[in-house]
């Protein structure tokens, strides 16, 4: 049985929970419910050759990058990185704690969610900026847990990633 | 332990294992469940078989072990079954470790209660600041139009004291109709000799460069002396002094200004000739007004513009000539000569006066 650890790492209100709840449960709650802890979900993901457990770790969001307990991220193998498209803000604060968590563990495969792209009229994300990560060789998905958009994309992509 | 009387340490055992829901598991080196005890019920977990690997059986174990930092503590962490345990690692004799697990379920629901709280506070100031942003840079756009419409507005304010007198101007944007009696002004008319006949021989651009400085002449010397251009026609420029506003000194302002429009003709060269101008000048009554409402024209009409326009017609070439009315308004300071008498066509015999340099 092939079974990875995941963690959602991204700061308060950015769409974890949501998204987390999108993909292994297809439900979207417009209420906000802020997560203290942590909360674990598990997901199949089918290949044609193989089928990955993923042991998914939904982080709570910190107000303050600084009580970011790490430790969380022990035996991770994969890290689902999520930015609010609405709060450029919080694109450095997936980034700090990427950087904060391979200080401590090394490099993992990841993969960038920009979320909440239904709120077209709010996004302030540039393209030309989501652009330039994307040269980096990055996997970047525009996904909205709202009507599922790139969701499951984004998690298979994962999922082979860690496979491997 | 610690001095403590046993009855308090016994009540103190008692209370923790009972608030906390104490619940441990054995992990041998194999990764499998040794032993179990405590509240495992607590939290679902009296199913747990032992013998079988850990991680097969609880989700949250997947990559923990073998854990290089004991003791590890993860706080808060939500179980399947709902409750909420903070987990302690922390080594077993023969490289086994201890799972402990401790009720935290009540501490995250308030935690929650505070944080839920706070970060709908935080997202609510950010939603602000950033509708904030958008307000201004609104306002800025809607300055920045009110400006470019206030300069255009300029603009064509510009052009329109540039056809008429700023007075008029004025009157004519409160929608005035404008019509007005003049007693007394002087009226000059002033061409260039000869120009039809140069336009035919020194071609376009020369005709044109001209006439630009003859009329742009007029217009400084206007400015300088107070006297209104009033129009063109064709090589012929109409020049006015004693209004929009009257004054008592029209004619001698507009014998200052033919002397020196007469000279800055003699200065320039054209094709090696110098503009030999044509003035004439009459005063008397007249009436100003506008004319047109979407193609703007300040004229002026009378007995008085007309016998200008003759007298400047009958003029020799280089000749300034004031008839007899404008002659009577001149102080000593301007040198004339008598021209006599002359037939002008349909207007009998004038008496008229050659103005000296």
């Amino acid at each position: 049985m092939l079974q990875k650890k995941i963690c959602m790492l991204g700061g308060f209100a950015v769409g974890k929970t949501s998204l987390v709840r999108r993909f292994v449960q297809s439900i979207f709650s417009e209420t906000y419910l802020t997560t203290v802890g942590v909360k674990i979900d598990k997901k199949s993901v089918a290949f044609p050759d193989k089928t990955v457990d993923l042991i998914l770790w939904d982080l709570a969001g910190e107000d303050d990058i600084g009580s970011f307990r790490v430790s969380y991220v022990r035996g991770a193998t994969g890290l689902v990185l999520v930015v609010d498209g609405t709060r450029p803000a919080t694109l450095a604060v997936a980034l700090t704690l990427r950087e904060r968590v391979e200080a401590e563990f090394g490099a993992m495969p990841f993969v960038l969610l920009f979320n909440k792209s239904d709120l077209a009229d709010r996004w302030a994300i540039p393209d030309g900026e989501i652009d330039e990560l994307r040269q980096l060789g990055w996997q970047i998905y525009l996904t909205s847990a709202l009507s599922g958009a790139y969701v499951e994309d984004a998690f298979r992509q994962l999922a082979s990633m860690v496979a491997k | 332990m610690h001095g403590l009387p046993r009855e308090v340490r016994s009540w103190i055992f008692n209370f923790f294992y009972n608030e906390h829901a104490v619940a441990y598991l054995k992990i041998d080196a194999q990764l499998c469940i040794a032993a179990k005890g405590g509240n495992v019920k607590h939290y679902g977990l009296s199913s747990l078989r032992t013998g079988k690997p850990v991680a097969d059986q609880l989700d949250f174990m997947e990559g923990l072990l073998p854990c290089p930092e004991l003791p590890y503590h993860m706080a808060m962490v939500e179980l399947p079954s709902g409750r909420v345990a903070d987990l302690h690692l922390f080594a077993a004799d023969n490289a086994c470790v201890w799972l402990l697990f401790l009720d935290a379920t009540a501490e995250r629901d308030n935690r929650q209660r505070l944080q839920q709280k706070a970060y709908e506070m935080t997202l609510l100031q950010e939603r602000e600041r950033q509708l904030n942003e958008k307000l201004q840079s609104t306002n800025e756009a809607l300055r920045e139009s009110q400006e470019g419409l206030s300069r255009e507005y300029q603009r064509a304010e510009t052009l329109l004291l540039n056809i008429l007198p700023a007075s008029i101007a004025q009157r004519l944007k409160a929608q005035e109709q404008i019509a007005d009696n003049h007693a007394e002004v002087s009226v000059l008319f002033a061409d260039i000799v000869g120009f039809t006949e140069r336009a035919l021989s020194v071609g376009a651009v020369t005709t044109l460069a001209i006439l630009n400085y003859f009329f742009k002449a007029a217009d400084l010397l206007s400015e300088e002396y107070g006297c209104e251009k009033i129009k063109t026609i064709g090589d012929c420029v109409m020049v006015v002094a004693g209004l929009p506003v009257a004054r008592s000194d029209h004619a001698e302002a507009l014998a200052h200004y033919a002397l020196e429009l007469r000279e800055v003709g003699r200065r320039e060269r054209f094709a090696g000739e110098p503009l030999r101008l044509r003035i004439g000048i009459h005063s008397g009554p007249i009436v100003a007004g506008v004319i047109g409402n979407r193609r703007f024209a300040y004229d002026l009409w009378g007995d008085t513009v007309n016998l200008a326009a003759r007298i400047q017609k009958s003029a020799e070439p280089d000749e300034i000539r004031i008839s007899d009315a404008t002659h009577k308004l001149l102080g000593p300071n301007f040198a004339r000569d008598p021209l006599g008498e002359t037939e002008l066509r349909g207007t009998g015999r004038v008496r008229m006066w050659r103005l000296r340099a």
